[in-house]
C-alpha cells in the first residue's frame, strides 16, 4: 500500500513538474470555452469564473471585526457585508455567511457568497450566489471537484467547480473550491425551466434514525420541510406530492412498483446517478453510511417527476474497495436506502446500474488524450490509455494537484498537515488505478447472484 | 376570558361609581405623574371614584386605623395611614388584520397581561412593581445563538418624595424621554404608540432619577442616569446601548401670559446621551418597523460611539379636544465601522407626528377619558375620535460621499422611512373597560423594503378591548 502511494506520488511529481500549458494541452479544460470538444452552447459569462484551467484568486474586503465574528460564530448563519474582487472585477455590497453541516469550521469557515444579499437583483457574471467550500473534511481538497467532474463526464448535470485562493483583507486565508449554487439560474441553464419545485435534502442530525425513503405516513409535513427543504415556492411547496412519491417508493407492491414510482421519478436517470456516485465510493451520498444525504431534488414544471441533482462530493473516493451495494445489500437496516433497494431489485434497472458502473470504470482509465472534456460518455469511444500511461482520472488528478499544490501547502488554516495532504493525494491516485478492477470483480460476482434478464 | 371579565365588569359596575376625579390632567408619564401626586393640601379630601388607571393620589387616601381592605380606585390593602398596597391588572386583547397573512401576526392576540402592585410607605416612599405575564420566552437554542431575552418586569421602583422639588426615583422605570412614550400604556389615544415612541424613544431601564416641579407645575424636570438606553433600543438580536444620561424639561410658558386656552399649552424637550459599543457580532443600531405588522423597513446598522437623542413636543388640551405633536432625532456614531475599519458618517433617525382627539360625548379630554355617563348607567360611555399622521425615517448625516446602499456598513445609508395615518375611535364604556378601533394606512417609502409587493400603501385594522383593574 505504502509502496503504491510512493509510486503514485512519484508519478504526480513528474506530471506536476511539467509546465501547466503542456498539461493543459494534453487535457483541455472541461469548462474552458476554448475546448474544441465542448458542445456548442450559448456563451455563459460565468464560464470564465469556473474555468478550471487556472487557480483563481478571490479577494474579500470586510470589516476586521466581521471576519472575526464570522469565525467565532461559525454555527450561526449571520450575513456579513463585503466587497468582492475576482480578476479585474469588483462587486460591492455582497453578503457572506458561514455554511456547511459537518464541514462547518471556526478556523477555516466554508462560505456562502450571496451577490444579491444587500442589493436586490445584483448578479455577478449572471450568478446570484456561489459557494466557497472549505474542504475541511477532505485533506486532498480535490475530491469535491473530481467527483463533480466525473458526474459531468458521465453526462449528468454536475456543478461547475474550480479552485481559488481566498484572501480576506489582503491576507491569504486558504485554498477553497468555488462551487456554483443550485438555484433558479442554474435550473434554467440546465433544464431550460426554473418554475418547478426545488428542494434541498437537509440531513436531520437530530432525528433518531435517518430518513431512508421509507413511508412515514400520510401527513405531508413528515417530508417537507424536513428532510426536503423547499428552495423555491417556499410559501406553497406542495408537500403532498412528496407523500405520494415516498408512498410509491416504499409502500406499493412489487408488481406495480415500477409503474407507480416512474410517475414520480425517471428511474433510468436515477440509476445512472446512483451508479456514478457508488463508483466514486461516495460515503455520504444517496446510499451513504449516515443515511441518504447530499443531493437536491427538483420536480419539473407541470409534472410530478423529480430529478436528483448531486451536491457535496467531498466524501467520494472513500476507498477503492468500497462496495457498490453498500447500504443496499449490507449495512444496518435503519440506514438501508429503500429507494435504492427497490430500484436494484428490478432486473433491468440493476443491469443498467452495472452497465453504468462499467462505463465509469472504462472512463477513468481511458486515454486522456482521446477522451478529454466533459462529454456524455455514451458518445465517446473510450480508448484505454496505454499501459505505461495514466488514465483520464489519474491525469486529471495530476493536473489539479499541480494547480493547487503550492496554495494547499501554504494554506494557513487547513485542519491537516502537509503530509496528510500528500498522503491523501496518493490515496486518490491509488483509487484511480485500482477502482476499476475492483468494481469489475464485484460486478462479476453480482452477475452470478443476479443474472441479467435474457 | 377577557371578554367574560369585561362583561362582568359592565354588569357589576355600580351606577354611582363615576365621580369626577381630582384634576390629574394629562397623566403623561409615571415620572410626571409621580411629580404631580403629592399636593399641598391642608386636608385630605375624600377619595373619589377615580378610574383604575388614574394615577394614585396618596393624599386622597381614606384615613383610618388598622388593616383594612378598600376598593375604590383599585383593590387595596391599607395599613393604618402609613402603608398602602394597591393591586392592579391590565389586560388588552387585540383583533387585527392587514394586507394579507402576516408571519407572526395572529388574528387574535392577548397583547398585554400585566399585574402589579403600587402604593406607599410612610407617606414619602412610593413604590411600584409591575410584571408582564405573557412575554414570550426564548428557547435554549435562541440563547445559544446570542439572542437577548426581554424583561418581563416592567416598572419596579421606589420614589422618595421627602423633597418635593427634588424627588428621587430608583429602580426600573421609563427613561424621561418622549411625550408619547411616557404616556401610560392604558392612557393612549391610539392602540399603538407613534413610531418614534416605539423605535426611537428609549422606554424603560434601570437607573436613578431626580425629578421635581416649580411654579405650581409650570416647570417640571427629570434628570437621571441609567444602566442602558431602554427596552426599545434592544431586541432579541440587538444588544442596545450602555450607560445613559437623560434629562427632560416640560413647562407651560404661556400660562402667565395668556389666560384661557393658550395657557394650557405644555411644551417639552428631552435629551439623552448613550455610549454604544460594537461588542456584539450583530449590528447594534436602531431599526424601523411598520406599526402593526412589524415588517422591518429599515435594518439595524453597525454603530459605535455616542448615541444622542433629542426630542421636542407640545401637548395642548382644551375642553373636549387635544392636540399633540412631537419631533425626535437620534444620531449614532459609527467609529471604525467601515469595510476598511474606517469611521463612517453618523447614522441618523428622525420621527415626527401630529395627532388630535375630540370627545364627541362632551366630556373634557383627559387621559384616561372619564365617561360622564357610563354604559348601562344611563349613558353610552365616553366616545372620542382620534387621528394621527406620522413619519419615521432613517439615513446618514452629511453629504453623500458614496452611492447610498442598504447594507449595515454603508458609508451613505440608503434612506428608508414609513408614513402612517391612523384614524380611530375610542369608546370608554366605564371606568374599567375601553374599546379602541384603529385603521392604519402605511406607506413604506423604499419599495424594496415595502412588505406589499407592488410598493403601495396598505391598511391595517385593529380592535382592542382593554380591561383595567
Amino acid at each position: 500500500m505504502l509502496l503504491n502511494r510512493m509510486r503514485a506520488l512519484a508519478v504526480l511529481t513528474i506530471l506536476a513538474a511539467a509546465s501547466p500549458s503542456a498539461t493543459l494541452a494534453q487535457t483541455p479544460s472541461p469548462t474552458n470555452p476554448t475546448d474544441p470538444n465542448a458542445p456548442a452552447a450559448a456563451a455563459d459569462p460565468s464560464d470564465r469564473f469556473f474555468d478550471d484551467s487556472q487557480l483563481h484568486d478571490i479577494k474579500l474586503t470586510c470589516n476586521s471585526r466581521d471576519w472575526e465574528s464570522l469565525n467565532q460564530h461559525y454555527l450561526d448563519d449571520t450575513y456579513y457585508i463585503c466587497d468582492f474582487r475576482w480578476s479585474d472585477q469588483v462587486l460591492r455590497n455582497i453578503g457572506i455567511r458561514s455554511r456547511g453541516t459537518g464541514s462547518r469550521s471556526g478556523v477555516k469557515p466554508g462560505l456562502r457568497v450571496d451577490f444579491d444579499r444587500y442589493t436586490t437583483d445584483q448578479k455577478f457574471l449572471g450568478l446570484k450566489s456561489v459557494i466557497l467550500r472549505n474542504n475541511t473534511q477532505d485533506p486532498s481538497g480535490l475530491r469535491e471537484r473530481l467527483g463533480m467532474l466525473m458526474f459531468r463526464r458521465m453526462g449528468l448535470k454536475g456543478l461547475r467547480e474550480a479552485h481559488a485562493r481566498l484572501f480576506v483583507n489582503n491576507a491569504y486565508v486558504g485554498l477553497y473550491t468555488m462551487v456554483e449554487s443550485v438555484d433558479k439560474a442554474w435550473l434554467k441553464k440546465n433544464y431550460g425551466e426554473n418554475d418547478g419545485y426545488l428542494y434541498e435534502f437537509k440531513y436531520d442530525v437530530g432525528a433518531p434514525q435517518p430518513f431512508v425513503f421509507r413511508y412515514l405516513g400520510a401527513d405531508p409535513a413528515l417530508y417537507v420541510p424536513i428532510p426536503f427543504k423547499p428552495e423555491t415556492h417556499e410559501a406553497a411547496p406542495r408537500p403532498e406530492v412528496f407523500e405520494r412519491f415516498i408512498w410509491a417508493v416504499d409502500a406499493v407492491g412489487d408488481s406495480t412498483w415500477r409503474r407507480a414510482t416512474e410517475e414520480f421519478l425517471d428511474l433510468r436517470a436515477f440509476v445512472t446517478h446512483l451508479a456514478v456516485e457508488n463508483f466514486l465510493a461516495e460515503e455520504d451520498g444517496i446510499t451513504g453510511d449516515y443515511g441518504p444525504n447530499n443531493f437536491y431534488i427538483y420536480r419539473l414544471e407541470n409534472s410530478n417527476r423529480f430529478v436528483f441533482i448531486p451536491w457535496d462530493k467531498s466524501n467520494t473516493f472513500w476507498q477503492s474497495d468500497y462496495s457498490l451495494f453498500r447500504n443496499v445489500d449490507d449495512g444496518p437496516p435503519t440506514h438501508q436506502n429503500r429507494l435504492a433497494i427497490r430500484v436494484l431489485a428490478d432486473p433491468e434497472l440493476r443491469e443498467l446500474y452495472r452497465a453504468t458502473i462499467l462505463k465509469c470504470a472504462d472512463s477513468v482509465l481511458a486515454d486522456p488524450a482521446l477522451t478529454s472534456g466533459v462529454v456524455p460518455a455514451a458518445d465517446v469511444v473510450l480508448t484505454p490509455a496505454p499501459p505505461d500511461k495514466p488514465g483520464w482520472l489519474e491525469t486529471e488528478m495530476a493536473r489539479e494537484y499541480a494547480q493547487v499544490h503550492d496554495a494547499a501547502i501554504a494554506d494557513p488554516f487547513k485542519p491537516y498537515t502537509n503530509e496528510e495532504f500528500e498522503a491523501s493525494i496518493a490515496a486518490l491516485v491509488d483509487f484511480a488505478r485500482s477502482r476499476s478492477a475492483f468494481v469489475r470483480r464485484q460486478l462479476e460476482v453480482d452477475r452470478t447472484l443476479h443474472p441479467a434478464r435474457k | 376570558m377577557l371578554i367574560a371579565i369585561c362583561l362582568a365588569a359592565l354588569l357589576a359596575a355600580p351606577p354611582d361609581a363615576v365621580v369626577e376625579a381630582p384634576a390629574a390632567q394629562g397623566a403623561t408619564a409615571p415620572a410626571k405623574d409621580a411629580a404631580r401626586k403629592p399636593k399641598k393640601k391642608k386636608k385630605a379630601p375624600k377619595e373619589s371614584e377615580a378610574a383604575p388607571d388614574d394615577p394614585i393620589d396618596v393624599d386622597a387616601a381614606e384615613r383610618g386605623g388598622g388593616v383594612r381592605f378598600v376598593w375604590k380606585q383599585h383593590p387595596s390593602l391599607r395599613f393604618g395611614d402609613f402603608a398602602r398596597v394597591d393591586f392592579e391588572a391590565k389586560l388588552q386583547e387585540d383583533a387585527h388584520s392587514s394586507y394579507g397573512p402576516v408571519k407572526g401576526l395572529d388574528p387574535w392576540e392577548l397583547h398585554r397581561n400585566r399585574i402589579g402592585i403600587q402604593g406607599h410607605l410612610f407617606k414619602h416612599i412610593e413604590y411600584e412593581v409591575e410584571r408582564e405575564l405573557t412575554e414570550k420566552e426564548l428557547t435554549e437554542k435562541d440563547i445559544l445563538l446570542g439572542l437577548t431575552p426581554s424583561s418581563q418586569w416592567k416598572d419596579v421602583n421606589v420614589n422618595l418624595t421627602y423633597v418635593k422639588n427634588a424627588q428621587l426615583q430608583i429602580g426600573r422605570f421609563k427613561i424621561p424621554f418622549g411625550l408619547d412614550q411616557l404616556t401610560g400604556v392604558t392612557h393612549n389615544d391610539f392602540v399603538y404608540r407613534s413610531l418614534g415612541a416605539i423605535y426611537l424613544a428609549p422606554a424603560r431601564d434601570t437607573g436613578a432619577m431626580v425629578h421635581g416641579r416649580f411654579f405650581k407645575r409650570g416647570l417640571n424636570y427629570w434628570v437621571g442616569a441609567f444602566a442602558h438606553d431602554g427596552d426599545n433600543a434592544r431586541s432579541k438580536k440587538i444588544e442596545g446601548g450602555d450607560e445613559t444620561a437623560a434629562g427632560r424639561l416640560t413647562g407651560t410658558p404661556f400660562r402667565r401670559l395668556a389666560r384661557g386656552p393658550l395657557g394650557a399649552i405644555e411644551l417639552g424637550t428631552a435629551y439623552t446621551l448613550t455610549r454604544v459599543n460594537d461588542d456584539s457580532f450583530r449590528p447594534n443600531g436602531l431599526r424601523g418597523r411598520t406599526v402593526m405588522t412589524q415588517d422591518t423597513f429599515y435594518e439595524t446598522v453597525y454603530v459605535k460611539g455616542l448615541r444622542q437623542r433629542w426630542e421636542a413636543d407640545v401637548d395642548w388640551t382644551v375642553g373636549p379636544a387635544s392636540v399633540r405633536a412631537e419631533y425626535t432625532r437620534v444620531t449614532d456614531e459609527r467609529q471604525a465601522q467601515g469595510l476598511g475599519d474606517e469611521d463612517l458618517p453618523d447614522a441618523r433617525a428622525r420621527a415626527w407626528y401630529v395627532s388630535g382627539t375630540w370627545v364627541l360625548t362632551g366630556e373634557d379630554k383627559r387621559r384616561p377619558l372619564k365617561a360622564a355617563a357610563p354604559l348601562f348607567q344611563g349613558g353610552v360611555g365616553g366616545i372620542e375620535v382620534a387621528a394621527r399622521y406620522e413619519r419615521l425615517w432613517f439615513d446618514s448625516v452629511g453629504p453623500a460621499l458614496d452611492d447610498p446602499f442598504r447594507n449595515p456598513r454603508a458609508e451613505t445609508i440608503f434612506p428608508g422611512g414609513n408614513r402612517a395615518l391612523t384614524l380611530g375611535v375610542n369608546w370608554t364604556l366605564n371606568r374599567f373597560i375601553k374599546l379602541q378601533v384603529n385603521g392604519i394606512r402605511e406607506h413604506v417609502e423604499d419599495p424594496e423594503r415595502n412588505p406589499v409587493s407592488n410598493g403601495a400603501a396598505f391598511w391595517s385594522r385593529v380592535l382592542r378591548l382593554q380591561f383595567v383593574l
